[in-house]
């Protein structure tokens, strides 16, 4: 049987998707809105940032959300008309994936 | 009634109509209908085609939406004509139109052969496998058996969720919504024991991975099958499936 | 014989019914949090690069042009976050013998996670 490989692809989504719709909103809000409100402390935020947990926390949470994007803006491309190209679509939209959380690692860890 | 109704004597329709190797292109044609609110866009096309032009082609059998042929295009939704009142699309005109996504006989008569080719593809019967028969020639199953694929068997195969799809608007070999409810059907059926035939078919690109979620299929059709529920559920144990092979790749279950 | 006349598909298909459209935000929804991770990670980076670097970051923030970015990008994260509950029960459906729990319980559920993420995210960063 040949094996389609989009469900590793799906269930990194979902992931991603689960993920996001659970806390997207609160850290839009906490970034977004209680940061530049001064409601949120520095010495706080680097004290669980620098926790080896938090890093890998960013990084992991970063892949998801990269996946996730690239994911649906390959699917969103082809829809709407870009079908004849979804195979470069496809490689394209997951290496910037992959580039996009090389680059979260450097800054969580650095 | 109404005062909107009794003030209403006919309703216009734009219907339209396309005669092979006369038509270059389908062209929509007006007619006017004597106005009842009991009637439904089927009825005023028996209407028309009993009274104003016999020509006026279309399919329909049951008029109670079970038999599934009158779907149509009613102001750019997939509907059964059937279940389409008049009373709803006052004051007209009603823009009645073949089915989306099909190519077109004539008038509002579409080309099956597409679907009745991935239909037969899946596999929609029950596929007994090895098993010996029971003792008593009867397959029993317990209710919550039944309730694991009823909804999907409830089908009539009207391709209103075809016409919804823009998925398979732009690519032909998608198997699309009501074939893949169908298989879905059969594969949660505790009689049969077909499932790996039809995944090599239904869990393929051009089966599940094609669905992009839009949602609209299940949106139109009049039975509630929810085609996008159905293939959400198979994307789901897909991928159950792919895990387990890699995870555990010395022999399947 | 005449052949039949051609299915027809229309390269605009996404515009021409709202249900299209908004499936297309809905797609756009996870695109635009790609977006707002990129913002996050800036922001990650001017702690990691000590007090002036972050006073400066907050600054940038608390300009106009960034609230009404925040704004955008809140409204698309509920976008996917209703969106996303919505799908729930469609792909996990859950049965208790014949008897379908109801689809709005589902959802219910994962609303009520929802707010428990965000009393515990707000409440780890605001002092």
């Amino acid at each position: 049987m040949r094996r389609s490989p989009e469900p590793v692809f799906w269930s990194l989504f979902s992931a991603g998707g689960v993920v996001l719709a659970l806390i997207a909103p609160a850290l839009i809000l906490a970034t977004g809105f209680l940061v530049p409100a001064e409601r949120v402390e520095f010495d706080r935020l680097s004290a669980i940032l620098t926790q080896p947990l938090a890093r890998i926390a960013v990084v992991g949470l970063a892949f998801l959300t990269f996946v996730h994007a690239a994911h649906r803006l390959r699917h969103t491309l082809v829809d709407v008309g870009l079908r004849a190209y979804g195979g470069p679509i496809a490689t394209v939209s997951y290496l910037a994936a992959l580039a996009l959380t090389a680059w979260a690692a450097l800054v969580a860890f650095g | 009634m109404t005062s909107g109704a009794t003030t209403t004597q006919t309703i216009g329709f734009e219907i339209a109509r396309y005669l092979p190797g006369e038509d270059r292109a389908p062209t929509l044609r007006h007619y006017d209908v004597p106005y009842r609110p009991e009637w439904v866009v089927l009825d005023a096309l028996n209407y028309l085609k009993d009274e104003v032009d016999g020509t006026l082609s279309f399919r329909w059998s049951c008029r109670m939406g079970v038999c599934g042929s009158c779907g149509a295009m009613v102001n750019g939704v997939p509907r059964l004509m059937c279940a389409a009142f008049l009373r709803d699309y006052l004051p007209g005109p009603i823009r009645v139109e073949p089915l989306a996504n099909f190519p077109i006989e004539r008038d509002l008569v579409i080309v099956l052969d597409d679907f009745m080719q991935k239909l037969r593809a899946v596999k929609p019967w029950i596929i007994p496998g090895d098993r010996p028969p029971p003792a008593d020639a009867e397959y029993r199953q317990t209710p919550a058996q039944l309730a694991d694929f009823k909804q999907y068997s409830m089908c009539i195969n009207c391709l209103l969720c075809y016409s919804a799809c823009p998925v398979y608007q732009h690519e032909e070999e998608f198997l699309g919504p009501a074939v893949l409810a169908l298989a879905q059907r059969y594969d949660h059926d505790s009689r049969d024991r077909g499932n790996s035939q039809r995944h090599e078919l239904t869990w393929s690109d051009e089966g599940i991975w094609d669905c992009t979620f839009v949602g609209e299929c299940s949106a139109v059709c009049p039975k509630h099958v929810d085609p996008a529920g159905a293939i959400q559920q198979a994307k789901v144990e897909s991928t159950m499936d792919w895990y387990r092979s890699v995870l555990w790749p010395f022999g399947r279950r | 014989m005449a052949s039949p006349y051609p299915r027809r598909r229309s390269r605009r298909w996404f515009i021409e019914r709202w249900a299209y459209q908004r499936f297309v935000l809905r797609e756009l929804s996870g695109v635009v949090l790609a977006a707002y991770m990129v913002l996050l990670l800036l922001l990650v980076s001017s702690v990691h690069a000590g007090g002036q670097a972050f006073a400066d970051h907050v600054t940038t923030l608390r300009s106009p042009l960034m609230i009404a970015v925040h704004v955008i990008l809140v409204l698309f994260a509920l976008l996917h976050t209703v969106t996303w509950f919505q799908a729930v029960p469609k792909g996990l459906p859950l049965r208790r013998g014949e008897e379908k729990v109801p689809p709005a319980l589902m959802i219910g559920a994962n609303y009520v996670a929802m707010a428990g993420a965000t009393v515990i995210i707000v409440a780890a960063l605001v002092a």
